[in-house]
């Protein structure tokens, strides 16, 4: 018997014995929440998301520096047990920059992530199901979007109708829905032609009550990844908006915007500390959102299995 | 075949003269005065209000959105753009200065993203479970979250200024033209822009290069006695890379919209760079071209990967 064979005989004998002592139960936890529990990068996606969600969330606890407060005396200075990320060229805190930019940042991306689901998923699910003129027309439409590289098309819209934090995110809902719209009315096309939902319009019962009640929850799978992976998208998008300086006005702290400094090439030299913290802020926060989302998806999406 | 493609071919013309409908409603609806951005500076200097009032007569100005969105588009198709508002040159010439730089980048970018991220994705699938397997998805996942532009500056600080390695930003040093002197200019943007598309074809390749691995007719091709090798690479890769075809055209939009990003990063004068200080300056019309011009690269680039798919699986062409 070669070293495999024992190994997985023993793991048959633990299993037997977990199961004569009758642990084996049916357990109560969800299965997708269980199996998300299981990978061990989605595990650790939720730490660190966790860890940079509270510490952006309850900031003043964290710093009790003011985000926007300049003290010319200490300027670019290095990091130390005062600043801990340093200060920047006009002597703002980057630590407190850094958290209090975040709640901006992560409010965005969720934000926008959140609008575009439920624009696309309203749409979709009943132009799915109704079909007519209705669904070719938004087709057509989001067919159009999918051609148009989204971040021209963002700058364009920000700039015609302003820079704000507000903005932003209605730009993002407005360019951002169309491929939840094209997954969600793909589903509601195959599911309307089911027996239950056949068995429900006999009954009587409105389209709209079919739509939403009825055929929409069949997708909460895909729906959630997909709130999940956007929220990853669109933050990545406002900081380079930021950094380009077509996102939000500078005088807010986000993330992009601290970046924004790191143009300049003599501080990119100099003062590592004025960019590095905060890009590896992004860089984490946004991978962590990836981790939990390929979870998400392997747990909830059958074809992904393995 | 021949009617698959009339047919995308209508659709997409459609799309096009759609999209050139919204970018003059856009223009027409920017503040100003459409007769500087018609005539170039230094005439509408010498220009008189009975002139121009007589011009906006006979360019239909005085008319309706429809026909003046006719006349506009009549242009279009003649190749005359109009002219930048704050140079005063041509905008047709403007584009034909910036553009070969970008198409040089992205090239270079979808070459190496799509030779890289196959290559890895493959060799991922096939050491599924391993260490190998493991380090490439985490990688890919990273490749995903960085931001563009952070990834940009960090290569550009490591490569570029402490170990000196490559140049700092530009397309070519002055004086030189050849592409094998261009070439180190062109290897960080490059890189860099491809990023994001190596880490998502690395992960569609994996997984389509598994889901092929359970087919029949690998199975057969393994029992007549084909090496494994033959087998994966041959058998195997033909089928696994029709998706990633898909997702390469799919990403192509980012790939244009990345530029802009990575053209400021690395000081590439390319159209992306041009558009960037065009939207700063609020030079319209130059904007709206720019738009155009990259709505239509999509939309041909879409188009050909249609047809790329299409010759590659016949059950595409019934849709």
């Amino acid at each position: 018997m070669n070293v495999k064979q024992i190994k997985l005989n023993r793991q048959m004998d633990a299993i037997l014995a977990r199961e004569e002592a009758g642990i084996f139960a049916p357990r109560s936890r969800n299965r997708a929440v269980s199996k998300v529990l299981a990978n061990r990068l989605s595990v650790f996606g939720l730490i660190v998301f966790t860890i940079i969600l509270v510490l952006c969330v309850f900031a003043p606890l964290f710093t009790q520096y003011e985000p926007q407060k300049m003290d010319l005396r200490s300027i670019l200075q290095a990091p130390s047990a005062q600043h801990i990320f340093g200060t920047d060229s006009i002597g703002r805190d980057l630590f407190s920059r850094v958290l209090y930019g975040g709640r901006v940042s992560i409010g965005i991306g969720f934000g926008s992530a959140l609008g575009a689901t439920l624009l696309g998923v309203g749409l979709g699910c009943y132009s799915g199901y109704r079909g007519g003129w209705i669904d070719t027309v938004l087709c057509r439409f989001s067919e159009m979007f999918t051609f148009f590289p989204q971040i021209i098309l963002v700058m364009l819209l920000v700039t015609m109708i302003g820079q704000s934090t507000s903005n932003l995110v209605l730009v993002f809902i407005f360019t951002g829905w169309c491929s939840i719209y094209r997954m969600m009315r793909a589903k509601a096309l195959s599911l309307r032609e089911e027996e239950y939902v056949q068995a429900l319009r006999v009954q009587g019962i409105s389209d709209f009550k079919i739509c939403y009640k009825h055929i929409l929850p069949n997708a909460l799978g895909p729906i959630m990844v997909y709130i999940t992976i956007s929220t990853a998208a669109f933050m990545l998008q406002e900081a380079a908006l930021s950094f380009m300086g077509f996102g939000v006005p500078m005088t807010t702290p986000t993330w992009g915007n601290i970046l924004n400094v790191a143009n300049d090439l003599s501080i990119l030299k100099a003062n590592w500390w004025v960019w590095l913290p905060v890009g590896c802020f992004i860089t984490m926060f946004v991978l962590s959102i990836n981790f939990i989302g390929d979870g998400l998806r392997d747990s909830t999406d059958p074809s992904q299995q393995g | 075949m021949l009617s698959y493609t009339i047919r995308r071919i209508m659709i997409i013309l459609a799309m096009l003269f759609v999209a050139c409908f919204l970018i003059y409603l856009c223009l027409d609806l920017m503040p100003g005065d459409p007769i500087s951005y018609m005539v170039d500076q230094e005439t509408l200097g010498e220009m008189t209000d009975v002139q121009k009032e007589a011009m906006r007569q006979s360019l239909g100005l005085n008319g309706s959105v429809i026909t003046r969105f006719f006349n506009w588009f009549r242009g279009i198709l003649h190749g005359d753009f109009g002219y930048s508002l704050t140079s005063g040159v041509a905008i047709n010439k403007i584009i034909a200065d910036t553009l070969p730089a970008t198409i040089e980048l992205s090239i270079a970018a979808l070459l190496f993203s799509s030779i890289v991220g196959t290559v890895l994705g493959i060799l991922s699938a096939l050491k599924k479970g391993c260490v190998v397997d493991n380090v490439l998805t985490v990688a890919g996942l990273i490749g995903m979250s960085i931001p563009q532009f952070f990834f940009g500056l960090v290569a550009l600080l490591i490569f570029s200024i402490n170990l000196g390695w490559l140049p700092i930003g530009g397309r070519m040093e002055a004086g030189q033209s050849a592409f094998f002197q261009r070439l180190p200019h062109l290897v960080l943007p490059a890189i860099v822009l491809g990023l994001f598309l190596t880490a998502g074809i690395m992960r569609y390749a994996r997984s389509s290069m598994l889901d092929a691995a359970n087919k029949d007719f690998l199975r057969t091709a393994r029992s007549k006695g084909i090496p494994e090798w033959r087998v994966n690479l041959i058998h195997g890769f033909r089928v696994a890379m029709n998706p990633v075809v898909v997702l390469i055209g799919l990403r192509l939009p980012m790939l244009i919209g990345g530029s802009v990003v990575i053209e400021s990063v690395f000081q590439w004068p390319g159209i992306g760079k041009m558009f960037l200080v065009a939207v700063r300056g609020q030079n319209y019309p130059l904007v709206m071209m720019i738009a155009l011009l990259m709505i239509f690269a999509t939309m041909v680039s879409s188009f050909l990967i249609d047809l790329l798919t299409a010759a590659m699986d016949p059950r595409v062409r019934l849709e």
